[in-house]
């Protein structure tokens, strides 16, 4: 329904401007009241001139501030750097800028002060959950490590026979998927399926890869991005909001920098995504606050008088 | 009212007297039986008429006057009767039809579907034909009499000129009784044998019921059980099942003889050893060849390397095994060749059991890949599918039977997705030996199918019947058809009664001997899925018997 047009069958007076009911009559004596049990004089479907008086518009709509809905978009904008960032990573190993041992100690180096800042922000706030301890993280740091070290030489050999024009499309298929059905909202426990579709993606192009240790370092790179990290910055944005937004900018610029240096194109269509995705998309959003116009009830019946026969 | 009198046809040519036979006043009808004739004294049919019915109580005499010249008068003769039985106040015009019937032929035959037991007369009434049959076929005491007796009466009817009977047949049921003595005191010989204490120990069981000779010969000692019985057969159905029985034995046993006579002459037997280890050679090498196609990249399939050379490593040291035990075993070839082909005397039915199992023993190298292939495949989908559930976020509810959402943990989310990575990429691989094996076994599966069907059909086919039904069509009777012989208006409706024998096929269907009969135990789409799915399948079902 339009805005401005519930006046069918009634009319609006037109030296008054008041709207009258179907009858354009003055009623009788008996005022008409709007209850639903009582015998009045009335036909059934009578309404006087307090026709949709009641009616309420836009009612609970939120007002957006441009700002706020930045920040917040920086967290997509986060995410996808991420990708970026990874995929640089991936880019560099292939080409052998980057050693494999290289990798894996800087990965270590990261994890250990990302989990030292994690246990720091956690000790500052009382969580209501039973706090995991020390012991049982390092039980799955060595299974995540025992396993994937074990695996590596079996995943190394995994696509050996597919084409690369295949495993490229299907890693670019499973992290366009991740970063549809990332839980951006909760990022803490992360979503079933953006991870799975995140570590598929990871170890299809982690065999492609030269060697088996190369494969490790990649995989563990790829917990470390995937797994981990999103659980570090909700951490961030739960306790230190300020320094939440300048670590996703920070790591929207190595993005675009790193995928820069190796791929210029996809530098500009990173940056392109992430200046749509951060800036453009919101100030859509708020500039379409004020085309809306919802209408909530209470609703009162029309009669119509219109002849509908030749519509 | 019409009235319908059977009237047999030997009788047509018979002197004057009186018509004995049987009214159905359910039906309004007589069927005359036999003619006594002039001179005769009424005490003497009376004690004969009662004697007659003390044994069968079918028959009742109804008095009247046979002329040979004058059917006429017959006709009025039994309307008049009928009168008198029935009083009715209107005076209707009553229609006669006269049905002449050929009596050897009716007595003989057998009305299908054949009713066992005795059937309530009040509930469920018996059709007018086979009261009809019956009374014929009951009569028997009746017929005893022939012309050339020496008693007070003389009398017509289809054994008149003197009763019927075959030498062979005389011989043969003198020769019964020692027979089945004989084959009474062989079988329980064998049952003892059979009931050893250390036959009964597990591993034999299970390979008795596995093996389709120890299957045949069981099947058999409990027909010869059957047979072996001194009572003579009670009713139509246990005929024929005994006789069905000894004929396809005799036809059994001469095909066997036959498979033996040619068999032992010309040095039969050695030819086939010296073939069958060439034959063993030959296949193991096409299987070596398959293996190594497999081994490369088939049909330009994806396959991952490392498990393709593991796999076809594997499967092809098993064949150098097999083959080994081939060359192990050729001396003893002949020999076994040779004592196994005198199994053929106790029947074709046993050579071909026995070659089954020894085609079955020959090729388990192949149902070993099957079975390795199969259950590496079911695992690898098994797992494929838990994993799915897991890649979604999913999880089986045992207790539900259902799929319910999970929230899973860092360490089973990550272990989990990089085995589901691995299987789904390992899945062509396997699924392509799965296939090859599958289709190997298969083709086993069939040839043994083959050979269990002709068993199967030897078996059971009712030779006896079929013969019957082809020389003998009246025995087995599925109706009756009229001709018309005489309409005028004005006489009564003269029809002449001849028998109508069953189909061949209704034959079979009533007379086929039940056996152990494989048939598939699943139908095509259990089949499929099953194939699809990865368990292992055994397409023929045994019909377990009383003895099991």
């Amino acid at each position: 329904m339009t805005g401005g047009d519930y006046s069918i069958g009634a009319e609006q007076n037109p030296i008054s401007g008041r709207l009258m009911g179907p009858d354009s009559a003055p009623g009788p004596a008996v005022p008409w009241r709007k209850v639903l049990w009582e015998c009045q004089p009335f036909p059934d479907n009578y309404v006087d001139q307090r026709f949709l008086e009641e009616l309420r518009r836009n009612e609970g709509i939120r007002q957006y501030r441009y700002w706020a809905v930045v920040k917040e978009a920086g967290f997509v904008g986060e995410r996808l750097s991420c990708v970026a960032i990874f995929i640089t990573i991936w880019l560099y190993i292939e080409q052998g800028l980057l050693s494999p041992e290289t990798l894996l100690w800087t990965s270590l180096v990261c994890a250990l002060l990302g989990y030292g800042l994690h246990q720091a922000l956690t000790s500052q706030v009382e969580s209501g959950c039973e706090p995991r301890t020390r012991l049982a993280d390092l039980q799955s740091a060595t299974i995540f490590l025992s396993f994937t070290f074990g695996f590596s030489p079996v995943l190394k050999t995994l696509t050996e026979s597919v084409s690369t024009d295949t495993v490229y499309a299907m890693s670019a298929f499973m992290l366009l998927a991740h970063l549809v059905s990332f839980p951006y909202a909760h990022p803490s426990p992360p979503g079933s399926f953006s991870l799975n579709a995140a570590l598929f993606a990871s170890v299809c192009l982690a065999s492609r890869l030269p060697g088996a240790l190369h494969t490790f370092a990649m995989l563990s790179c790829a917990l470390l991005v995937f797994a981990l990290w999103p659980c570090l910055l909700q951490r961030l944005r739960e306790n230190a909001p300020s320094q939440f937004t300048g670590v996703c900018v920070g790591v929207c610029i190595g993005g675009v920098g790193g995928l820069g240096s190796q791929w210029p194109g996809g530098a500009v269509l990173l940056a392109l995504a992430l200046w749509s995705v951060t800036l453009f998309c919101p100030l859509l959003l708020v500039r379409l606050q004020r085309q809306k116009d919802n209408i909530h009830g209470p609703w009162d019946e029309a009669e119509i008088h219109e002849d509908l026969s030749r519509l | 009212m019409v009235l319908k009198i059977f009237f047999p046809q030997c009788c047509n040519r018979a002197d004057s007297g009186l018509l004995v036979g049987r009214w159905i006043s359910s039906q309004d009808s007589a069927v005359v039986l036999a003619v006594i004739h002039y001179p005769f004294i009424p005490g003497h049919v009376k004690q004969y008429i009662q004697q007659v019915s003390a044994e069968q109580t079918s028959v009742s005499a109804q008095v009247c006057i046979r002329d040979t010249f004058s059917p006429r008068l017959c006709l009025s003769c039994i309307v008049m009767t009928f009168e008198s039985q029935k009083e009715q106040e209107e005076e209707e015009e009553e229609k006669v039809i006269f049905v002449h019937y050929e009596q050897r032929k009716v007595m003989l035959s057998q009305l299908h579907p054949i009713e066992n037991g005795v059937p309530d007369p009040i509930t469920a009434p018996l059709s007018e034909l086979r009261q009809m049959f019956q009374t014929v076929a009951n009569s028997q005491p009746l017929f005893f009499l022939d012309r050339y007796d020496d008693g007070p009466l003389k009398s017509t009817h289809w054994q008149t000129e003197g009763r019927e009977a075959s030498i062979i047949v005389e011989l043969l049921k003198q020769a019964c009784i020692p027979l089945c003595m004989l084959i009474g005191w062989l079988l329980s010989i064998w049952t003892w044998i059979c009931n050893i204490r250390i036959f009964s120990l597990y591993p034999l069981r299970f390979l008795s019921s596995k093996l389709s000779t120890c299957v045949q010969l069981s099947y058999r000692t409990e027909y010869m059980r059957l047979l072996s019985s001194p009572k003579p057969a009670a009713g139509h159905t246990q005929f024929m099942r005994k006789a069905n029985i000894v004929v396809s034995f005799l036809v059994d046993v001469a095909l066997g003889m036959l498979l033996i006579w040619w068999l032992y002459r010309d040095n039969h037997i050695t030819m086939l050893a010296n073939t069958l280890v060439p034959a063993a050679d030959h296949v193991a090498k096409e299987l070596d060849e398959l293996l190594q196609w497999l081994m490369g990249a088939p049909a330009g399939l994806k396959m991952n390397r490392a498990l393709d050379q593991v796999l076809g490593r594997f499967f092809l040291y098993h064949i150098h095994l097999w083959i080994s035990y081939i060359h192990l075993m050729s001396p003893f070839i002949e020999g076994i060749l040779w004592y196994g082909g005198l199994s053929a005397c106790l029947g074709l039915t046993f050579a071909l059991s026995l070659l089954s199992d020894m085609v079955a023993l020959l090729t388990f190298h192949i149902y070993c890949f099957y079975v390795y292939g199969a259950r590496l495949y079911c695992l690898k989908i098994y797992g494929l599918s838990s994993l799915w559930r897991l890649f979604r976020g999913k999880k089986w509810n045992v207790l539900r039977q259902r799929v319910d959402s999970c929230s899973y943990d860092m360490d089973q989310l990550f272990i989990g997705t990089l085995l589901f990575t691995v299987l789904l990429f390992l899945l062509p691989t396997t699924a392509l030996y799965y296939l090859v094996f599958t289709l190997l076994r298969l083709l086993v599966v069939l040839f043994q199918g083959v050979l269990h069907l002709s068993v199967d059909f030897i078996n059971s086919f009712p030779l006896f019947a079929m013969s019957l039904r082809i020389t003998r069509p009246y025995r087995l009777a599925e109706g009756v058809k009229f001709r018309v012989l005489c309409e005028e208006p004005g006489t009564a409706l003269h029809l002449l009664m001849e028998i109508n024998p069953l189909k061949c096929s209704a034959v079979v269907q009533t007379y086929r001997t039940p056996t152990y009969s494989c048939y598939p135990k699943d139908s095509w789409a259990a089949l499929v899925k099953k194939l699809f799915v990865g368990e292992l399948i055994y397409p023929w079902r045994h019909k377990t018997t009383k003895t099991d």
